[in-house]
C-alpha cells in the first residue's frame, strides 16, 4: 500500500507550456507593472515610509514590491515549463494568487498610510497607483488560473550541493531579514515589512515550497542546525554595538531557552505544566541569593559555575516535588496542580521578607543589584571589540545564552530520538498500553518534570545576572502562559517551532510599541485561534499534528511518506 | 466427570510438557458487589497453548487484567516462574509475561517499527545521560534494539511495513503488530486477547500458524477467543469460564463435548444475568 | 470563642462566594469533562455587568430596588459571555485532545481580562462598586461578633441559588436531561436529548451564579477590578475539586469548607507563616493535597483518571 503514495517523477507537460493562456498574460502584465511602478516615486513627502519619493532608486519598501514581482515572474516562467528540474516542485497558480493578494493588501496599506500620515491622498504619486493596478491584475489573472495537480515536492531531487546552497541562502535571508526588521525604528515600516514577509511566506507555502524545504531539511539536518547556529552567532556582529536590539535578542534567547525546557515537558512527555515559570524563578532566586548583591541572604558565595549547578539542582528538586502527583493525577488535574504550585512559589518568594517567615527573598522588592557575571578576567558588563566590531554588554550575555540554548537543543533532540523519547511518545499515545508494555510511565513523567526544571533553573541563574535584579512579579502565572503560548504557536515537540514562537511572542510587542497595550489581548485571542484552526502550531512535528487531527487521512499518509523518505533517501522504493 | 477430576487430569498432562511458567491460584476480582472473577485457577507450562473461552461477560478479560497486573485481584495470587508477581503491569512485563489487547491498543501515530521498539523498552537500559552523550555503548544498544525490532516484524510477517504508521495498517496487520510488540519484551508467556476478532478465515489461519510458531520458540501462550473451531484446533488445553467461575478445564475434545459448555453458549435459562454482567464488566 | 465564631462567619461568607462560582466549574465539568478555566473571568464580567447597569440606568440611586436590576444585568452579561464562549471556542474542540480546550481556556481568560481592562471606561484601575441601602450599611453586632450586611447578602444568595438549582435539576425536564447527558452523552443523544443545548444550559447556569457572585463580591469589597477573576476562579476551582468535581452539592460544601479553612488559617496558624499573606498558600496547598490524595473530593465524584 505504500507504493501508491508516491508519484513517479516523470517530467510533466506544463500547464501553460503550449500556448500561454489569457490569464498568464494578465498576470505577466501585472508583475511588470508592479516592478515598473516600484521604480517610480510613490509620494511627495520624504518624511514618511522611509522616503519613497525618488524615481529610479527604490527605497526598501519599494524593493519589497519588486521582490514580489520577481517571484511572480519566476512562478510564471515555471508555469511555462522552464526549469524542468523543479517543475513538479511548486504549484504556481496558488503561489501567484497569494502573491497578488499580498501585493494588493500591501499597497492598499501604503496608500492608506500616505493618506493618513502625509496627510492627504494628494501626496500620493502615480507610482504607487501603477503598482496597485499591477497587483490588481495579478489577482485578477491568477484567480481563474487552473491549479497544478501534479505537484509533488518529495519527488524532486536536486544534487546535494544545490540543496545545501538553498539552505545557506535561506539562512542568509533569515539573518538579513532579522537584522533589517530589528533595525526598523518606524512602526509603520516594520508592520509593512511584516506584512510583506508573511505574505511571501504564505505564497511560497501555498505554492508548496515549504513541503520541499521540509524534505531537504530532513535530508540535511546537520547543515541546517549548524547553519542556524552560525546565523545566530553572527547576529550580534550585524548590530555594531547597539544595545537596544541586543537586549531584545537576549530576552528572546532566555525566553526561547526556557520554552525549550518546557517543551520537553509539554511537547515530548505530553504533560501540561502551568507553573513552569516557577523553575526559572527558582534558578534566578538561588543565583541572586548566592551572588554578591547587598541584599543576598546566603553567606556562601561559590563561583558561578557552581551556582548554576546548585540553582539547576534546586529547580529540579522542585520539579520532582511538582511532578510527584503525576503518579496519581493526570490531564487537566495535573495542569491545575502545577498552576497551584506556581502560585505557591510566587506567593512564597513574595512573603519571605523576615516579617512573614524567614528573610530569604527580600519580599516584594526582590533582590536588586545582582552583579555582572565574570569568567576569569572576562567581565560581562564591559564592551569588547572583535574585528573592529563593538560588542556590548548584552552581546556578551547573548553569546553565553547561545551556548546554553545549543546545549538544551542538543539535549532536547537527543532525548527525543532515544529510548526515553519513544517511551514519552508511547505514554502520550496510550498510557495504559505503554505501562503494559513495560514502559516506566511514572519514572519518565517525573524525569520530564525534573529535567525540564533543571534546564529552566540553569537559564534562570543566568537571567538573574543579566536582569541585574530578581523580583516576584517577573514570575507570575501569565509568564507561564506566555511560555506555553510560545510552544503552542510554534509547534509542540519541535525545536524550530519553539524558536519561532518565542521570537514572535517576544519580538512583536517590542517592535510594535503602538499596539503595546493590546499585546495581551492579541495574545489571548491568538491562543484561542491557534487551538481552533492550527493546534499543531506553525512548525509542527508530523506526529503531533496527527495527534490533533486524528481523522485526517491525507496528513497520515504524508507523515508516513516522510518516514519512508528518511529511510530510503534516494527514493529507491518502487 | 467432575470439574475437579478434569483439572487433575490436566495437571497430569502438563507435567510431561515442561516446567510450570504461570500459576494463578484462587484469583478473585470483585467490583463493589459484583464478582467478575471468582476463584479461578490456571497453570501454564512451557511450550503450551492454553485457550480461555466463555460467553461474553464471563470475566475472561478481567482475568487477563488480574494476571497482568492491570487489576489488583481482590483475592488470590499469581506466581510466575516460582515468584509471586506484584500487581504492577511493568513488573509483570519485566518478569516475562506480555499481552495484547482485545480492542487493539497500538501507539497509533508511531510507525510499526517504533511500536516494536517501545516493546524493547524494558529490556534496554539507556538512561538520560547516556542518551544525551551517545557513547558507543548507547549506539550499540540502539542498533540492537532496531535490529531485534526488525527481526520481530519479519517474524510476524510485517517486514514491508516497518515505516508505516500503525494507524494506517490494515486491521489484521495491526493485530500482528501488537503481537510483535508483545514479543519484543522477550516474554516467556504471551497472553493474546481475541487475536482473531474481526479476521477473515484466511487471516485466522495465518494467525493460527503464527501462534504455533510462537509456541515453537519455547513460549507459553494463553489465548482468549470466541472462535471455537480456532480454539479447539489450536490449544493443548482449554479453560471455560462462565460467570467468573471455571466451568470446565481439559483437553479441547473434552471441553467440546461437555454439555455444560454447550449449554453456557447456546441455551440458558438465566441469560439476562449474563448480559447484566457483561454490561458491568464493560463499565469497569 | 468570639474570635472563632467571627472567623467562622467570615469563612462562611468567603465560602459562599467560592461556592457560587464553584458550581459553574462543576456543572460544566460534570457534563463535558472540561475545566472551564475562564470561568473566573465570567464572574469578573458579571461584576462589571452590574456596575455598568447601575452606571447607565441608575447612577446615583442607592435604593434596594436597584439591586434586582443590577443582579439581572450581571446575570445577563455573564450568561451572554459564557454562552458565546462555549459556542465559539469550546464547541469546535469537543473532540480535540484535552490539551486544546485547556489552552483555549487560558486564551479566553487573558482575552476577557484585557477586553475589560482596555474597553471598560476607567477599568485600568479598581472601580468603586455602588453602595446599596440595607445591603452595605453599618454592620450589626451580635454578641461579640460583627455581622456585615453584605455577608448576609452573600450567604443568602447561596441559599436561594442552591434551592433554585435543586428544583431545576430534580424537577424539570431540562434538569433531568442534564443528568442524562452527564451519565452518557451518546446515549442521551440517541434518546432524543439535544446535547448541544444541554451543554449550553450548563454554561449558562454556571455563568448566572457567577454573575450573582460578582455582584456579591462588589458589595462585599466595595470595589472591583479586571483581575479579580483569576484568583477567585482558582479558589473556586479548588472548592469544586474539594467537594468532588461534577458534584453540584459537593461544590457548595467544598466552597464553604475552603472559606472556613482560609479564615481559620489567617487567625489560628501561629508564628510567621500565619496571617493573611499566607492564606492563599494554604488554600493552594489544600488543593494539591486533595488532588493528590483524594481526587474524588469530599463528597465523591466521577472517576478522575482522565488523560
Amino acid at each position: 500500500m505504500s507504493t501508491q503514495l508516491r508519484r513517479s517523477p516523470d517530467p510533466k507537460a506544463s500547464v501553460d507550456s503550449a500556448a500561454p493562456s489569457m490569464q498568464w498574460w494578465l498576470v505577466l502584465a501585472g508583475t511588470v507593472l508592479l516592478i515598473a511602478g516600484s521604480f517610480l516615486s510613490w509620494s511627495f513627502t520624504p518624511a514618511i515610509l522611509g522616503n519613497v519619493t525618488i524615481t529610479g532608486l527604490p527605497a526598501p519598501l519599494q524593493i519589497f514590491t519588486i521582490v514580489i514581482g520577481v517571484l511572480g515572474l519566476f512562478l510564471l516562467l515555471l508555469r511555462m515549463g522552464r526549469f524542468h528540474h523543479i517543475s513538479t516542485l511548486l504549484d504556481s497558480a496558488r503561489g501567484l494568487r497569494a502573491l497578488g493578494v499580498t501585493a494588493t493588501a500591501y499597497l492598499v496599506l501604503v496608500v492608506l498610510v500616505i493618506a493618513l500620515q502625509a496627510p492627504g491622498l494628494a501626496n500620493a504619486d502615480p507610482g504607487v497607483f501603477v503598482c496597485l493596478v499591477g497587483a490588481g491584475l495579478m489577482v485578477a489573472g491568477s484567480l481563474r488560473m487552473p491549479s497544478d495537480p501534479t505537484v509533488d515536492p518529495i519527488s524532486v531531487h536536486l544534487p546535494s550541493w544545490a540543496e545545501i546552497l538553498v539552505i545557506v541562502a535561506l539562512m542568509a535571508l533569515v539573518l538579513f531579514g532579522a537584522a533589517y526588521a530589528l533595525g526598523q525604528e518606524d512602526g509603520t515600516v516594520f508592520s509593512l515589512f511584516l506584512l510583506f514577509l508573511s505574505g511571501v511566506v504564505v505564497a511560497l507555502q501555498r505554492a508548496g515550497l515549504f513541503g520541499w524545504i521540509g524534505v531537504i531539511a530532513a535530508r540535511n539536518r546537520r547543515v541546517i542546525t549548524l547553519g542556524a547556529f552560525v546565523v545566530a552567532f553572527l547576529f550580534p556582529l550585524t548590530q555594531d554595538g547597539s544595545d537596544a536590539n541586543m537586549s531584545i535578542a537576549t530576552q528572546v534567547l532566555i525566553f526561547a531557552t526556557t520554552a525549550l525546557g518546557l517543551n520537553i515537558v509539554v511537547g515530548l512527555a505530553g504533560l501540561l505544566d502551568l507553573g513552569y515559570i516557577a523553575f526559572l524563578g527558582a534558578g534566578a532566586y538561588v543565583s541572586a541569593m548566592m551572588s554578591h548583591s547587598a541584599f543576598a541572604n546566603i553567606g556562601w558565595k561559590p563561583p558561578f559555575l557552581v551556582v548554576v549547578l546548585i540553582a539547576a539542582t534546586v529547580s529540579s528538586v522542585l520539579g520532582l516535588i511538582i511532578g510527584s502527583p503525576t503518579l496519581r493525577v493526570s490531564g487537566d488535574y495535573l495542569a491545575i496542580v502545577t498552576l497551584a504550585f506556581g502560585e505557591i512559589f510566587r506567593l512564597t518568594v513574595n512573603n519571605l521578607d523576615g516579617n512573614n517567615g524567614p528573610d530569604l527573598t527580600n519580599g516584594p522588592n526582590g533582590i536588586p543589584g545582582v552583579p555582572e557575571l565574570e569568567f576569569g578576567s572576562f567581565k560581562f558588563g564591559d564592551t569588547h571589540e572583535i574585528f573592529g566590531i563593538t560588542l556590548g554588554r548584552f552581546a556578551n550575555y547573548y553569546f553565553l545564552l547561545l551556548v546554553v540554548a545549543a546545549l538544551i537543543i542538543t539535549i532536547f533532540t537527543r532525548l527525543n530520538n532515544s529510548r526515553i523519547g519513544r517511551g514519552w511518545i508511547a505514554i502520550r499515545e496510550d498510557e495504559k498500553a505503554a505501562e503494559a508494555m513495560g514502559v516506566n510511565v511514572f519514572g519518565l513523567k517525573l524525569f520530564a518534570f525534573a529535567g525540564g526544571a533543571f534546564l529552566a533553573g540553569m537559564a534562570g541563574s543566568i537571567k538573574a545576572h543579566q536582569d541585574v535584579s530578581v523580583t516576584p512579579d517577573q514570575y507570575i502565572f501569565l509568564e507561564s502562559a506566555f511560555l506555553l503560548a510560545a510552544i503552542v504557536l510554534g509547534g509542540m515537540g519541535t525545536v524550530a517551532g519553539v524558536l519561532v514562537g518565542a521570537t514572535v511572542l517576544k519580538l512583536l510587542p517590542e517592535k510594535l510599541r503602538f499596539v503595546a497595550d493590546y499585546r495581551l489581548l492579541t495574545f489571548g485571542l491568538l491562543l484561542v485561534l491557534m487551538m481552533r484552526f492550527r493546534p499543531e502550531g506553525l512548525v509542527p512535528s508530523g506526529r503531533r499534528a496527527l495527534e490533533f487531527h486524528e481523522d485526517d487521512e491525507r496528513l497520515a499518509a504524508k507523515v508516513e511518506e516522510s518516514h519512508i523518505e528518511k529511510v530510503t533517501p534516494t527514493g529507491g522504493r518502487t | 466427570m467432575s470439574a475437579a477430576a478434569i483439572h487433575d487430569d490436566a495437571a497430569m498432562a502438563q507435567a510431561s510438557s515442561g516446567a510450570v511458567v504461570l500459576q494463578a491460584t484462587g484469583v478473585t476480582m470483585r467490583f463493589g458487589g459484583l464478582t467478575a472473577v471468582n476463584n479461578v485457577n490456571l497453570t501454564v507450562s512451557e511450550g503450551e497453548i492454553v485457550g480461555l473461552i466463555g460467553p461474553n461477560g464471563a470475566g475472561k478479560t478481567t482475568f487477563f487484567n488480574c494476571l497482568t497486573g492491570m487489576y489488583k485481584p481482590t483475592e488470590g495470587q499469581v506466581t510466575f516462574q516460582g515468584t509471586v508477581l506484584p500487581p504492577k503491569p511493568r513488573a509483570v512485563v519485566q518478569a516475562g509475561m506480555a499481552r495484547t489487547f482485545q480492542n487493539i491498543r497500538l501507539f497509533a501515530n508511531m510507525t510499526a517499527l517504533e511500536n516494536v521498539m517501545v516493546g524493547r523498552y524494558c529490556r534496554t537500559s539507556a538512561m538520560a545521560l547516556t542518551s544525551i552523550l551517545r557513547g558507543p555503548k548507547y549506539r550499540h544498544e540502539e542498533e540492537a534494539t532496531r535490529e531485534r525490532a526488525k527481526q520481530l516484524l519479519d517474524f510476524v510477517g510485517l517486514s514491508n511495513t516497518a515505516e508505516h504508521l500503525a494507524r494506517n495498517l490494515p486491521y489484521g496487520d495491526q493485530r500482528r503488530l501488537e503481537i510483535a510488540r508483545a514479543l519484543a519484551t522477550d516474554p516467556k508467556l504471551i497472553l493474546l486477547d481475541e487475536p482473531t476478532a474481526g479476521m477473515n478465515p484466511k487471516e485466522t489461519e495465518q494467525a493460527k500458524e503464527l501462534i504455533f510458531r510462537i509456541r515453537d520458540l519455547g513460549l507459553a501462550v494463553v489465548v482468549i477467543e470466541h472462535d471455537m473451531r480456532f480454539i479447539f484446533s489450536l490449544c493443548d488445553r482449554v479453560l471455560c469460564l462462565v460467570r467468573g467461575e471455571t466451568l470446565v478445564e481439559g483437553s479441547p475434545v473434552e471441553v467440546q463435548r461437555d454439555p455444560r459448555v454447550i449449554e453456557a453458549y447456546i441455551g440458558t435459562p438465566d441469560e439476562d444475568e449474563v448480559d447484566d454482567e457483561a454490561a458491568k464488566e464493560e463499565h469497569s | 470563642m468570639d474570635l472563632f465564631l467571627q472567623q467562622l462567619l467570615n469563612g462562611l461568607t468567603l465560602g459562599s462566594l467560592y461556592a457560587l462560582i464553584a458550581v459553574g466549574y462543576t456543572v460544566v465539568y460534570g457534563i463535558v469533562q472540561l475545566i472551564n478555566f475562564a470561568h473566573g473571568e465570567v464572574f469578573m464580567i458579571g461584576a462589571f455587568g452590574a456596575l455598568a447597569t447601575w452606571t447607565v440606568l441608575f447612577k446615583g440611586q442607592t435604593g434596594l430596588w436597584v439591586l434586582p436590576f443590577m443582579v439581572l444585568g450581571a446575570v445577563l452579561v455573564s450568561v451572554l459571555v459564557a454562552v458565546v464562549m462555549e459556542r465559539v471556542a469550546y464547541r469546535p474542540l469537543r473532540h480535540a485532545p484535552r490539551l486544546a480546550p485547556l489552552i483555549t481556556a487560558i486564551g479566553i481568560s487573558v482575552f476577557l481580562q484585557e477586553a475589560v481592562r482596555l474597553w471598560y471606561p476607567g477599568a485600568k484601575s479598581a472601580l468603586p462598586f455602588p453602595q446599596i441601602d440595607l445591603v452595605t450599611g453599618a454592620a450589626f453586632q451580635v454578641g461579640g461578633i460583627t455581622v456585615r450586611r453584605s455577608a448576609l447578602f452573600v450567604i443568602g444568595s447561596l441559599v436561594v441559588c442552591a434551592v433554585v438549582l435543586w428544583f431545576f435539576i430534580n424537577r424539570t425536564k431540562m434538569g433531568r436531561g442534564m443528568l442524562a447527558v452527564s451519565q452518557d452523552p451518546d446515549t442521551a443523544r440517541l434518546m432524543g436529548i439535544n446535547v448541544d443545548r444541554i451543554i449550553m444550559v450548563a454554561f449558562a447556569i454556571g455563568a448566572a451564579l457567577a454573575g450573582i457572585a460578582g455582584v456579591a463580591q462588589g458589595l462585599q469589597n466595595s470595589n472591583i477590578d479586571f483581575y479579580m477573576g483569576f484568583l477567585a476562579g482558582l479558589k473556586a476551582f479548588t472548592a469544586a475539586v474539594l467537594g468532588g468535581i461534577g458534584n453540584i452539592y459537593g461544590a457548595v460544601v467544598g466552597g464553604l469548607v475552603l472559606g472556613i479553612v482560609e479564615a481559620m488559617a489567617v487567625q489560628f496558624i501561629p508564628g510567621t507563616f500565619g496571617g493573611s499573606p499566607w492564606k492563599d498558600v494554604w488554600a493552594f496547598a489544600l488543593l494539591i493535597i486533595v488532588l493528590v490524595f483524594r481526587p474524588q473530593g469530599i463528597m465523591g465524584a466521577r472517576v478522575v483518571d482522565r488523560a
